[in-house]
């Protein structure tokens, strides 16, 4: 069936509303750049700052804020703590260990780490996986619940897929969840012993599966023994994460590469098979323009 | 008359939806501890930033609205991409005895110009979030917002992760390069769940694994049409990610987002998987 009606004058005011705001947004748009930029040269609105060179040189090195409040001002503290560390290069490194390490038995400076990753989750991933890393490596007991608790927050089932059919959200849990699990085993009691065990096998990412698998194996003394515990409970098919290769922060190529000869003797069924498509054979040289080097540091 | 202005509103509403479609650009209101914290080593640097644009090859006309006239402010697409490129270019250690690559192994597969890593290409943002970033052939390496919003649900917005995706990306351009196909999945990988990777429907690789030194500095690129002598994307970013965490001068925040994201890709998208894992679990 196939009925005319007449339009009622409330249909027309929307029909003219409708083309009105077309024709605004289509002037709009005629407003907005259309000529080809390319080779335009980018700008910025601030004048040029110093040269990295010297806004390193005058950087104050070795020099962490301490972790000593208690009550309020343990917030503060801890805020300036992260904001340091974040910052902080590989020679400083040591130097926020020991100011962790000091603040071990501050249950207030706990509670502020814990409130800060609790906020930073929200907004900032990277402070986030941060300060959960800082607390992990205080070792501090008072701790081991809030890992606890971190570690079983729901997993979620959905969010913004990826065509490969990575769920983001997932991901982003799971990389903070497997860092708490490392301060879980870093602590190395029965109870947060048994908590990394549970998420060895339980747990619904393979991120954090394998990590609470290294981290537990990392920690214990005795590894054949741990080896033996780990195999009670991780997965049927992931028992070779337990061989995971790893390589060690300034560990050399000899040693490294001997772990790695061992453990590709031990899993032979893990070569890959030869590229897939017709390797082309032909030389080309840098056939395009560009820049040259880049301006010194 | 209520009615008409409701129906009005949603007029309105509807149609500045659909312009903000038509303009839509990353949240550009903030930027990641790591993004700040490696900024603050360099600041607003004019050589380099001048440099950069011409050797990703980034244009005017994809980038305007991104912070490509605004490049000292960090909060903004340009400035976070050139950011990651500052990491490419200066952090490295390039230890011999200790490094996978090189700077200028990495700085090949990132930068624009071709040759031996790949045919030349050049940078362009995208809005979609259905990818981190995406390599269309002939010459487009694209990245997208989840390497720059720093509220989106992202893990990957800090300079680690998108300057490792420079360099996938930049992987499958090498793939074209040399003629293989890179698995033939829907996504310029093996489909999947395949193995132990996780991903589904595609977006799976296999570790093409090799020792420390096998690899002089400055060939990365080389193969040899069988898996002695070969890398996969996700292998080259993890790789990357891991010289960063272990063999680099970064902010701590930017080793540690770099360490994060190479042992998760190690732990959940290899067929032959787990790949490496970069450095002990301990916790900082």
């Amino acid at each position: 069936m196939f009925q005319i009606t007449k339009p009622s004058g409330q249909q027309l005011l929307l029909v003219l509303v409708a083309i009105a705001l077309l024709i605004f947004v289509a002037a709009c748009r005629r407003k907005a750049p259309t000529t080809v930029l390319t080779g335009q040269e980018p700008q910025a609105k601030e004048p040029a700052g110093s040269p990295p060179s010297k806004i390193q040189a005058d950087r104050t090195l070795h020099n962490p804020p301490a972790l000593t409040a208690r009550g309020d001002d343990a917030r503060k503290a801890v805020t300036a703590f992260i904001d340091w560390a974040g910052a902080s290069l590989p020679e400083e490194h040591e130097d926020g260990r020991k100011v962790l390490a000091g603040a071990r038995e501050n249950e207030d400076i706990v509670k502020a780490f814990a409130a800060e990753i609790t906020q930073a989750q929200r907004t900032d991933h990277s402070r986030a996986l941060l300060a959960l890393s800082l607390l992990g490596e205080m070792g501090s007991p008072s701790a081991e619940e809030f890992f606890r608790q971190f570690v079983n927050q729901p997993f979620p089932e959905s969010g913004t897929r990826t065509a490969e059919g990575e769920i983001v959200e997932q991901t982003a849990l799971a990389t903070l969840q497997a860092k708490a699990i490392d301060g879980l085993a870093y602590l190395n009691s029965a109870s947060a012993n048994e908590e990394v065990l549970r998420q060895v096998g339980r747990h619904p990412s393979i991120i954090v599966r394998s990590e609470a698998i290294s981290a537990y194996l990392w920690n214990q003394k005795d590894k054949e023994a741990a080896r033996r515990t780990l195999l009670q409970h991780v997965r049927k098919g992931e028992e070779r994460y337990i061989d995971q290769v790893i390589r060690e922060e300034g560990e050399s190529a000899a040693s490294f590469n001997s772990k790695l000869d061992a453990y590709l003797k031990a899993h032979p069924d893990i070569a890959p098979p030869a590229p897939e498509g017709q390797r082309r054979e032909y030389g080309k040289a840098d056939d395009s323009p560009n820049p040259g080097a880049p301006p010194k540091h | 008359m209520r009615s008409n202005r409701t129906i009005i509103l949603c007029l309105v509403l509807l149609l500045g939806c659909m312009s903000t479609t038509v303009y839509g650009v990353c949240n550009q209101s903030t930027a990641s501890q790591a993004d700040r914290d490696l900024w603050n080593m360099h600041g607003c640097w004019q050589d380099f930033f001048l440099w950069q644009y011409r050797a990703y090859d980034v244009r005017a006309n994809d980038w305007s609205n991104r912070g490509y006239f605004d490049c000292c402010n960090v909060n903004l697409e340009y400035p976070k991409h050139w950011n990651a490129s500052y990491l490419v270019t200066y952090r490295l250690n390039d230890n011999n005895d200790q490094s996978w690559h090189g700077t200028i192994d990495y700085r090949a597969a990132a930068e624009a110009a071709g040759g031996n890593f790949h045919d030349r290409f050049f940078h362009l943002a995208i809005d979609d979030s259905d990818v981190y970033g995406r390599f269309t052939p002939p010459d487009q390496v694209k990245t997208s917002c989840l390497l720059y919003d720093n509220n989106s649900a992202s893990a990957n917005n800090n300079p680690a992760s998108r300057a490792g995706d420079f360099i996938h990306e930049g992987w499958h351009a090498w793939n074209q390069r040399w003629g293989y196909n890179g698995g033939g999945g829907s996504c310029g990988h093996f489909n999947g769940p395949n193995g132990n990777c996780s991903m589904s429907p595609c977006g799976c690789d296999y570790f093409y694994f090799h020792g420390v030194s096998v690899y002089v500095f400055g060939a990365m690129w080389e193969n040899n049409g069988t898996a002695s002598r070969f890398h996969s994307p996700t292998q080259v970013q993890v790789e990357f990610l891991c010289d960063v965490a272990d063999q680099s001068s970064a902010p701590a925040s930017v080793k540690t987002a770099a360490r994060a994201d190479a042992n998760a890709r190690s732990a959940a998208r290899f067929i032959n998987g787990p790949g490496y894992r970069c450095g002990n679990p301990r916790p900082w």
